[in-house]
């Protein structure tokens, strides 16, 4: 069980408009995390402190005034004075569009204007939290090819491309034969049924040959399976299996990636 | 069903008040019409009017006013076009209030900065970042002699959104006055001075409530005695509702803190029929059309009740609700900013069927900032479409009589009732903001809200359905950064050139009333005309009152 995660909500400045500031909290409590808010007219070092003392992992800024453009830079100082300017801050209010690019500049992480769903702002600040842990996809492990016959498709990419082969294996899971091909730093991955059962079979029945999908390296799949779920993307599983090389892997819905079946495919180590 | 045997006595006093009335106000045209000609009477009553029509509704004009204060409504006089503006500098405020003047708008509202509305001068850590931005920023009578800068102050009427500090914006009002010419009880116009609501959801609170209060009724005793004409108090539900409540909160929070003004009032020694008739009121508009011409028509009934069967009051001018509308802000999207207009519309029109004295109609762009001067004439504009236009105008409470909004009338009054009865158990309203009941029954309405939002339960246009991928909005005002550093330089100046010995003494004087029971209005009065600053008049008081610091 992870510890929850903190925040700070704070009012800088004199504004008195704080509806938003305790929907946001109230909503954010709703969520699982713990949260503490300020109250109103907190100058930037009382936020600070305030945000160090209770040592949040995120604060977020509300002001409807029109103050933002001073008062927000002035909280990410007064952080850096107090040593915690590794805490992220997020910020909310009437706040024109134009002024965002100048407080991201300033270094607020994200904006979030009127209409925003409080949904989005948890699965921010989640995202926002973790991420020490979940970095993006490094790179692309492998793109999948459905073929009816490993043999028969060899020789194209073997022979007349060239790609050297790295192995051919039974992954049980999937009840599929698999043929690694190496292309540059990623791979080819021929996959050819074993059963009718195969989701390749129906795949080879629905569609014929061609690109099955695209897999990419991840580390902590298991946590970034967990994320994605919260943030309501598809997923075909929840939880990874095994794949080829006792890698593990899982494959998300291709309605989440426009399409595309994405696999997720942590190496073992 | 016979007629009821005071329909005809009641129907004869409210005709001799019509004539009263027309020989003051003639009627806006000898014969209203459709544009069929037919002819429009200027009150339509049930065929047959029983006990309930006699007590409940009446005439305009007659307790308990449900159908309106005045006998001949807006086939007299429309209400009062009043936009509240305010930003940047007092010149600039000016320029702006020239402007809507000639554009046919009939009353000033004056909106202030944040540092002014607590109390701080330009110059004041607190202020940093804050000046002229949600309104103009006032520090001295210098400030407030350019604010009116050709303006004559006895011939238009002026409403302060100053709460706080209340007395020292009216005391600054009065000394323009005097500067032009215009002895004070020749000034019309509202101070909001409501202190309560700003504890309970607008937030610009100052001093602890219970100095807090007395404040207000110094300034309720000094205004019978030199500003008669000047409504001292602008009791708000506004606020409150844009703070989340529902329509029956808001009314009921609103009457509730009514009733605590009265009684400090009365406490303090002042008799209710001299300072009841210069209360006023100021609600919201919401989207639901008929609940929201209902509340209006109910918190009149409402309030004309507690005032005469609670509070016995035998001027019939202390039984009538006499209410400033603004449309709603919250309501307004930043997606699609050009459908609020349509919404406005819809508010305002809610406002003039629940029959509203004045009227602010916000702007299109009030979601994202301040707004242009183009998107304040609109907001103007459909005020005067409805009122020149729509011939809603040509007869009186022209929904009364409907069953659905009678009933829903009936239901709000008894509703906010309800939660009257509970504030009263508590021990009254200034006792339940200070336990914050007021605060967490908004609270509970405002995230209810926004889970229907997010749950598309309520859909809001543009908002959580029909959602378009939209540009950045680029005209939108914006105050100049430049304009804080000027502020500040030209209130050192005044300090520089101004009497320090006169302003001491006033300040003096003030702290002595301040520590004891005399009216401190005298004091501010002397003080501001001596170019004392809002901030060091608010600092006497905060030294000597101490400061509320929230829940």
């Amino acid at each position: 069980m992870m510890k929850p995660i903190r925040v700070l909500i704070a009012k800088p400045g004199l504004d008195g408009h704080d509806r938003g500031a305790l929907i946001i909290a109230q909503a954010l409590r709703d969520h699982g995390m713990e949260v503490i808010y300020t109250g109103l007219r907190q100058s930037a070092i009382q936020i600070a402190r305030a945000a160090v003392q209770e040592d949040v992992d995120v604060i977020g800024l509300s002001s409807l005034s029109g103050a933002h453009k001073s008062l927000f830079p002035k909280v990410m100082t007064a952080l850096k004075e107090q040593g915690a300017d590794d805490i992220p801050v997020i910020g909310g209010g009437v706040i024109p569009a134009e002024d965002i690019p100048f407080l991201e500049e300033a270094g607020v992480a994200k904006i979030f204007t009127s209409g925003s769903p409080t949904k989005d702002i948890a699965v921010f600040i989640e995202k926002l939290v973790r991420k020490e842990t979940l970095e993006p996809p490094k790179k692309i492990a492998h793109i999948g090819i459905a073929v009816k016959s490993i043999e028969d498709a060899l020789p194209f990419y073997q022979n007349s491309l060239g790609l050297p082969l790295k192995g051919v294996e039974e992954v049980e899971t999937e009840q599929v034969r698999v043929a690694f091909l190496k292309i540059g730093e990623t791979m080819l991955e021929l996959l050819e049924p074993l059963q009718d059962t195969s989701p390749i079979h129906t795949f080879l029945e629905k569609r014929g040959e061609g690109i099955h999908h695209i897999a990419f390296e991840v580390e902590d799949i298991e946590e970034r399976l967990a994320q994605y779920k919260s943030q309501g993307i598809r997923l075909i599983h929840e939880e990874p299996k095994t794949g080829a090389h006792d890698s593990q892997i899982a494959f998300l819905h291709p309605k989440a990636a426009n399409g595309v079946l994405v696999e997720l495919c942590q190496p073992k180590e | 069903m016979t007629e009821h045997p005071e329909y005809n006595t009641a129907k004869k006093a409210w005709e001799s008040d019509v004539e009263k009335t027309t020989d003051r106000f003639p009627e806006r045209k000898d014969q209203f019409q459709t544009s069929s000609e037919l002819e429009i009477d200027r009150l339509y009553t049930p065929e047959v009017a029983d006990e309930r029509y006699i007590n409940e509704l009446g005439f305009p004009g007659q307790y308990p006013y449900t159908r309106g204060i005045q006998p001949t409504m807006y086939r007299s006089r429309y209400w009062t076009m009043r936009q509240y503006a305010g930003f940047g500098s007092a010149e600039e405020t000016n320029e702006r209030f020239r402007y809507l003047l000639e554009q046919g708008q009939t009353g000033l509202s004056v909106a202030f900065d944040l540092p002014t509305q607590i109390g701080y001068d330009s110059d004041d850590p607190m202020a940093d970042g804050e000046v002229g931005k949600v309104g103009v920023a006032i520090d001295s009578l210098k400030d407030m002699e350019q604010l009116f800068d050709q303006i004559p102050l006895d011939r238009v009427s002026t409403s302060m959104t100053i709460n706080a500090p209340a007395s020292i914006l009216l005391a600054m009002y009065i000394a323009v006055g005097e500067k032009q010419g215009v002895a004070a009880d020749k000034l019309t116009g509202t101070i909001q001075n409501d202190i309560l609501k700003e504890y309970i959801a607008r937030g610009t609170y100052i001093y602890p409530p219970k100095p807090s209060m007395r404040l207000i009724t110094d300034i309720f005793a000094y205004c019978q005695e030199h500003a008669p004409k000047f409504n001292t108090i602008s009791i708000s539900g506004y606020h409150i509702r844009e703070a989340g409540s529902t329509a029956v909160q808001e009314v009921a929070f609103t009457l509730a803190n009514g009733m605590a003004y009265v009684d400090a009032a009365i406490e303090a020694g002042l008799e209710v029929d001299q300072f009841a008739p210069r209360l006023a009121f100021f609600f919201n508009a919401h989207n639901q059309f008929f609940e929201e011409a209902a509340k209006f028509r109910a918190a009149r009934r409402m309030w004309a009740k507690i005032m005469k069967e609670h509070y016995g009051a035998t001027n019939p001018k202390s039984c009538k609700l006499r209410f400033h509308t603004q449309t709603g802000g919250s309501t307004l999207t930043a997606q699609q900013p050009d459908n609020n207009i349509v919404r406005v519309t819809l508010q305002a029109l809610a406002a003039v069927m629940g029959g509203t004295q004045s009227l602010h109609t916000n702007s299109r762009d009030e979601a994202l900032a301040l707004p242009t001067e183009e998107s304040a004439r609109i907001a103007l504009r459909t005020q005067q479409i409805i009122a020149n236009e729509s011939g809603v105008a040509d007869t009186i409470d022209p929904l009364g009589g409907s069953y659905y909004v009678e009933s829903l009338t009936d239901q709000i009054e008894k509703e906010a009732k309800a939660y009257m009865e509970r504030i009263q158990e508590i021990g009254g309203a200034v006792q339940a903001v200070e336990e914050g009941f007021m605060q967490r029954e908004i609270h509970k309405s405002a995230y209810d809200a926004q889970k229907k939002l997010e749950s598309k339960e309520e859909v809001v246009v543009g908002l959580n359905e029909y959602q378009i991928e939209e540009d950045i909005h680029q005209d939108l005002l914006r105050v100049d950064e430049a304009l804080e550093k000027s502020q500040i330089e030209k209130t050192v100046q005044v300090r520089d050139e101004r009497d320090q010995e006169a302003v001491e003494r006033c300040l003096r004087g003030l702290r002595q009333a301040a520590k004891g029971s005399d009216n401190v209005m005298p004091h501010i009065v002397e003080a501001v005309k001596a170019y004392a600053t809002v901030g060091e008049i608010a600092n006497v008081l905060r030294e000597e009152f101490g400061e509320y610091t929230g829940m």
